[in-house]
């Protein structure tokens, strides 16, 4: 069994662990609370660290207190996420002097309920405006893998600290990619689930029209876990479904019997590096899929996700861009200028197209239960790299680490980012895309690629 | 496009219109990126789209 303190350890281990006697949560949390001392000075994945708070958890819950799936589990969030105490930085200097949160955001406060332990708050991309995870105001969350090059992002300092076995779960947001591109460049386990299942109340938003909140961790029994306790109707996001909750760990283990599993050609087939394709090519072999599908207008699906998100990201912070433009991160506040003035014709036209290719899509998923498609066109960029070639193509890194992932959130369907990785190389991972609603399927393939050691997720 | 809009000119009138101040050493790359936002669009420009799509009033994935 792996030792409950090691970074090596997952969550089920330490709840396992925890729940049964066999180690206390004060010593999971101290053993934590070292790792990430001694691995900050490298990856920079954490902005605020609240040891006080995961201690006294700790202690209540070794006197038998909180107990639940997660028991004695330590997690950090996305400084986008509310930490009661503490100013919802989103990745910015301006929020330092915004609002203290009064309290926990729901995902935190379910993941404590379930017994899980938070021990702060994570670097990101500012205002999630970004898919390389560096930041100007805190510098850039380092790859464990390799810290000279990015983690991706926005949920950069997520996908850090759970690939250097600082915490084995963290959670992130993920408007166009930003759970998926960080999970596939830290070689993780992500899932963005369908929009609107996971209550959004109390994160700082973005593109509400986009916005979903998940979990990244080291294995698929992580991602279950976690989601299955955070799921459930919350009034306090309007967006969130009052379907009953799904509760994915009952099935996780049934395999892939009876699903029927589609690889994306044409749009995914094309403007990316070799290593994403030979990736989706090793997943389809081990799940035996050989039939290619097409997602219609997916290139145009792209163009619409970016111009919605643009508009609406710049409408939200006009304000600031007016009054504190000096204090946005150069790398942000540019594009959201550029966003604030683009015309209203082209927004408009971007949401009737999403009634169609929704439609498109829905229709796709009648023959096929799983879509397969690269997460990233290439493997992690060095830190600071601003363009890089694609097929021959040089193209700005920032705008296109998204590429398949942004047609894909555009109409919310749920996803698990599965994580490959060739000898002597560094990670890549692979989107596993279901029908709305069913993660369960998403993670069923996940479970199973993991069981069969072709999606592995090991701590640097 | 057959009439290549200039660009310097729709940040400075549109930034007017929109009373959003844009410094010198900014603008630049505001220009720069409505660029690159011409250049992602066209896809999405070129499909037609039938009178009767509206956008979806309550959003269900």
């Amino acid at each position: 069994m792996t030792d409950p303190t090691s970074k090596a350890a997952t969550a089920a281990e330490i709840a396992r662990a925890v729940s049964s006697g066999q180690a206390k949560a004060l010593d999971v949390i101290e053993a934590t609370l070292k790792r990430i001392d001694a691995a900050e000075p490298t990856v920079n994945a954490f902005t605020d660290v609240v040891a006080d708070r995961a201690r006294r958890r700790a202690r209540e819950i070794d006197a038998g207190q909180h107990q639940g799936p997660l028991t004695g589990v330590p997690f950090a969030v996305k400084n986008l996420f509310d930490i009661k105490g503490l100013p919802t930085r989103a990745g910015s200097k301006i929020n330092n002097d915004g609002p203290i949160a009064k309290r926990d955001g729901a995902l935190v406060r379910r993941l404590e309920a379930a017994g899980a332990i938070l021990v702060g708050g994570l670097n990101m991309g500012e205002y999630a405006y970004d898919f390389t995870g560096e930041n100007a105001h805190y510098g850039p969350s380092r790859n464990p893998h390799d810290p000279t090059r990015m983690t991706g992002g926005s949920s950069g300092g997520s996908g850090a600290a759970t690939a250097a076995g600082e915490v084995p779960l963290t959670l992130g947001s993920d408007t166009n990619g930003s759970i998926r591109v960080p999970s596939s460049l830290c070689g993780l386990f992500g899932l963005k689930p369908t929009y609107g299942r996971l209550s959004r109340a109390g994160s700082f938003p973005f593109v509400d029209a986009f916005d979903h909140l998940g979990p990244l961790a080291r294995s698929t029994k992580d991602l279950a876990l976690s989601f299955d306790a955070m799921q459930g109707w919350d009034p306090d996001d309007p967006v969130c479904t009052d379907r009953p909750a799904d509760m994915t760990m009952l099935s996780l283990d049934e395999g892939i019997g009876g699903l029927r599993i589609g690889i994306a050609g044409d749009y995914f087939a094309k403007g990316g590096e070799p290593e994403c394709f030979e990736a989706v090519a090793t997943v389809a072999k081990a799940l035996g899929a050989t039939r290619t599908v097409v997602l219609p207008q997916a290139a145009a699906a792209r163009a619409a996700a970016y111009v919605i998100t643009a508009m609406e990201g710049a409408q939200l912070h006009l304000g600031r861009l007016r009054t504190r433009p000096q204090d946005f991160d150069g790398d942000t506040r540019e594009r959201f200028m550029a966003g604030a003035l683009l015309p209203g014709a082209w927004y408009v036209k971007a949401q009737r197209f999403r009634r169609q290719y929704r439609a498109n899509v829905l229709k796709l998923f009648e023959e096929v239960d799983i879509v397969l498609a690269p997460a990233t066109p290439c493997s992690a960029p060095r830190i600071g790299q601003t363009m890089m070639t694609l097929d021959g193509v040089e193209l700005a890194v920032r705008a296109n680490l998204g590429v398949y992932t942004q047609p894909i959130s555009f109409i919310g369907l749920p996803v698990v980012a599965v994580p490959t990785r060739a000898p002597g190389k560094m990670p890549i991972g692979v989107q596993v895309i279901a029908r709305p609603y069913n993660e369960s399927a998403a993670l069923r393939v996940a479970a199973h690629l993991e069981k069969q050691g072709v999606c592995v997720s090991t701590p640097a | 496009m057959a009439d290549k809009p200039d660009i310097a000119r729709w940040v400075d009138e549109e930034a007017k219109a929109i009373g959003l101040p844009i410094a010198p050493e900014y603008r630049a790359n505001v220009i720069v990126n409505i660029e690159r936002s011409l250049a992602i669009v066209q896809p999405l420009l070129a499909v037609e789209l039938e009178d009767e799509l509206t956008p979806l009033p309550v959003y269900r994935p």
